[in-house]
């Protein structure tokens, strides 16, 4: 009796299921404000295309973490979510997200999706995030006033002398006009742009597995000394002392900058908001020469245990498509899927064709604890550029930084 | 002192029962009030204590782990110093405050010509939310857009913008401008009032005693002002311990984390890092620490015995 019971709950439950798939369902989706503009479009498409439907919702940047902390505490987390790459180490190693590695692994285009977000969503070998969108670092310069004071307009600063001169010829032609701008209160912003310096030229901040801080390095130095000779030599603004990240595209946008490291994102930027401006995009330079770049932008994860599964693979699947991908490189996203990037980005600014060569080798730090080590506002790495970039004691700066990043490190749950 | 007698005299029963009837309704009566403590403040206070004694991050499993969180804080020193700095900037700014609202309370504590639109000038700035003062603030002091340094440049009295945010004594100091300007005009109301309290025949006796205005002020206003005083003092405290916006918005604990306040701390372990524990812990500590430091101020300022 309770044999065949069980057997009847069972076909229930078979059926039950059956008829969910059967019929549309709706899944909530989140993303944070820096996704505003690709994030509705795709979605849209998505659901014209579809009956399963793709509810969106916006969320301020700041506001994404603690936000999807406190609801998933109270039961209300949405479906999946587009979070910022760099958080998915410590989203799974708190057991927040589902595990999607195999499903991962089936896709045929797995191994050419881009390789910096699907090593910051891999946590002890399990799959948790995939990539998204995607947002790589490069250099942009002012095409008019590298005219104006007798430079080769078309041409960009190759390494870091060359980043050097040119900004003090155009620092040159004075009034408002500045050399050089970089946020210096800014620690998102400069892992973002001051690391690429260091990484092409064979440098590093943190260890492969992020299990050690390794910021005493010539190569850091060098870059160091770059930076501070432009300021010592006045070729920055004197707001960039102050600028937390307000500044870091407005500063260049305004035309009165020479070179700017800078993100893809601001290209779109810049065509849509500020036409006037006449700039060149590319890579952000090593010491005497290669390149680098930080690959960022946002994994897509799934909240552990979700209901709406098949939706959201669907959604995901619907994204990688060149038809996704185009919709994301046209409204400000680098495609996430080498193989058709080229394609994706065929009718768009011959620009973004820069961007994704960087992003295809871009780097992103690996960390359980990034936001404390590298994007708050009080941690050592923010402290530490400000200090090297503006203050008198590089050494006392860089030696603090490492001691206080590798304490936060070692005190790291450990799981 | 009549009620006070009826009540120690035993009652009829009858009397008794009204009277414990009408206890009742005055208990109804303050039921709302008292069920908005429960709710928000009680309530929310245990639950900070309770919290305090787990490992409790954003996301995951939290586990009880007993007074490891108040262990923890002894040995972090970065809240320490941030206690440190906060004591520090209290006592400089409850001093600033006070040294522009008294004055501005003498001003405007006697009917004369726009006495009144001298107060509302002087008030204005205490009806603007901290956040707010705090951005107008931000962006005056903004070198490259704002107003002091660029007036200064364009009116040529410096020959290089200078960074009022970038190192630390000038930084401070712009914090210590803007909560004055913003709070002064409020202590003023409150020292007004005390200052409005003492009786004029006081004053007018001890002019005809041959008192100075200095004598008067220090024998007759300051006495009589104790419990104003206190009020204004424990406010202004109790406030500036509790700073955190103007830190927050105008300089983001800089320049280089030498502005970090207590509130500041708990916001950063609590919501960058998500050690809700953690960060709980360190409220009860500084709670233990506000309500110490206004009980001794209330027993400093009290009212000296034999005084109504």
């Amino acid at each position: 009796m309770r044999n065949l019971i069980a057997k009847l709950a069972l076909a229930a439950a078979v059926l039950g299921g059956g008829i969910g798939a059967a019929a549309a369902e709706t899944a909530n989706i989140w993303v944070r404000a820096d996704g505003s503009n690709f994030m509705p479009r795709i979605v849209d498409a998505y659901n014209k295309a579809h009956t399963n439907q793709v509810k969106l919702d916006i969320i301020p940047n700041a506001e994404i973490i603690p936000k999807y902390g406190a609801s998933a505490a109270g039961g209300t987390a949405p479906d999946a979510l587009s979070l910022d790459l760099i958080y998915t180490p410590s989203f799974a190693a708190a057991g927040q997200l589902e595990d999607i590695t195999d499903w991962a692994k089936s896709l045929p285009y797995f191994s050419s999706l881009s390789p910096a977000h699907v090593k910051t969503g891999t946590y002890k070998d399990h799959i948790y995030g995939l990539p998204f969108s995607a947002d790589a670092s490069v250099l942009i310069w002012n095409k008019k006033l590298f005219k104006q004071a007798g430079l080769d307009p078309e041409k960009g600063p190759a390494n870091w002398a060359e980043i050097a001169t040119d900004a003090e010829k155009v620092n040159a032609l004075g009034g408002n006009i500045k050399g050089f701008y970089f946020s210096g209160n800014c620690g998102g912003c400069n892992i973002f742009t001051f690391t690429p310096l260091i990484w092409a030229s064979g440098g590093d901040i943190l260890s492969e597995d992020g299990s050690k801080a390794t910021l005493d390095s010539p190569q850091l130095r060098g870059a160091i000394d770059l930076y501070r000779s432009m300021v010592k030599k006045d070729l920055v603004p004197a707001g960039a002392q102050t600028d937390t990240g307000a500044n870091f595209f407005a500063a260049f946008a305004a035309g009165n900058i020479g070179i700017s490291p800078s993100g893809a994102f601001a290209i779109g930027a810049l065509n849509t908001q500020y036409p006037d401006v006449d700039y060149g995009v590319t890579f952000l330079p090593g010491k005497d020469s290669g390149w680098s770049s930080f690959a960022g932008g946002d994994n897509f994860v799934v909240t552990k245990g979700t209901t709406k599964l098949p939706v959201v693979k669907e959604f995901l699947d619907f994204a990688y498509s060149l038809e996704g991908q185009t919709i994301l490189a046209k409204y400000g996203s680098l495609p996430v899927r080498g193989d058709i990037a080229k394609e994706a980005l065929k009718d768009l600014d011959p620009r973004y064709q820069i961007a994704a060569e960087a992003m295809a080798k871009g780097k992103t730090p690996y960390s359980v604890v990034f936001n404390d080590l590298i994007n708050s506002a009080n941690g050592p790495w923010t402290q530490m550029i400000n200090e090297v970039f503006f203050g008198d004691d590089v050494d006392g700066a860089i030696a603090n930084a490492q001691e206080t990043m590798q304490s936060i490190i070692d005190q790291a749950p450990q799981k | 002192m009549s009620s006070i007698t009826t009540a120690a005299t035993p009652a009829p029963p009858r009397a008794r029962r009204v009277a414990s009837r009408q206890q009742w309704i005055g208990l109804l009566y303050v039921a709302p009030a008292v069920a908005l403590v429960v709710v928000f403040f009680l309530i929310p206070l245990g639950m900070t204590a309770w919290m305090s004694l787990h490992n409790w991050p954003l996301m995951g499993e939290h586990s009880y782990i007993g007074l490891g969180n108040y262990v923890a804080i002894l040995r972090d020193t970065r809240f320490w110093n941030a206690l440190r700095f906060t004591a520090y900037y209290t006592v400089i700014v409850t001093i600033a405050i006070f040294v522009v609202a008294f004055p501005l309370a003498l001003f405007v504590e006697r009917p004369r010509p726009l006495t009144n639109l001298y107060r509302t000038m002087f008030f204005m700035p205490a009806v603007v939310g901290f956040a707010s003062a705090s951005l107008l603030w931000s962006w005056l002091l903004n070198v490259d857009s704002g107003l002091f340094s660029p007036a200064a440049y364009d009116l040529g009295l410096i020959d290089r913008k200078f960074n009022l945010l970038a190192t630390f004594q000038p930084a401070f100091w712009s914090i210590i401008a803007m909560v004055v300007w913003k709070v002064a005009g409020f202590t003023m109301i409150i020292l007004m009032a005390g200052l409005q309290s003492i009786p004029q025949d006081l004053q007018e006796a001890a002019v005809i005693d041959g008192a100075g205005p200095f004598a008067r002020f220090r024998a007759i206003t300051l006495p009589l002002m104790r419990r104003t005083l206190a009020l204004a003092l424990i406010l202004s405290v109790a406030g500036s311990i509790l700073a955190f916006d103007q830190f927050y918005i105008i300089l983001r604990g800089g320049p280089r984390n030498q502005t970090l306040t207590a509130v500041y701390w708990i916001f950063n372990q609590s919501f960058v890092s998500f050690k809700l524990g953690y960060g709980a812990a360190l409220s009860m500590v500084l709670l233990v620490i506000l309500v110490a430091l206004s009980l001794v101020q209330l027993w400093l300022l009290r009212k000296p015995e034999g005084l109504d």
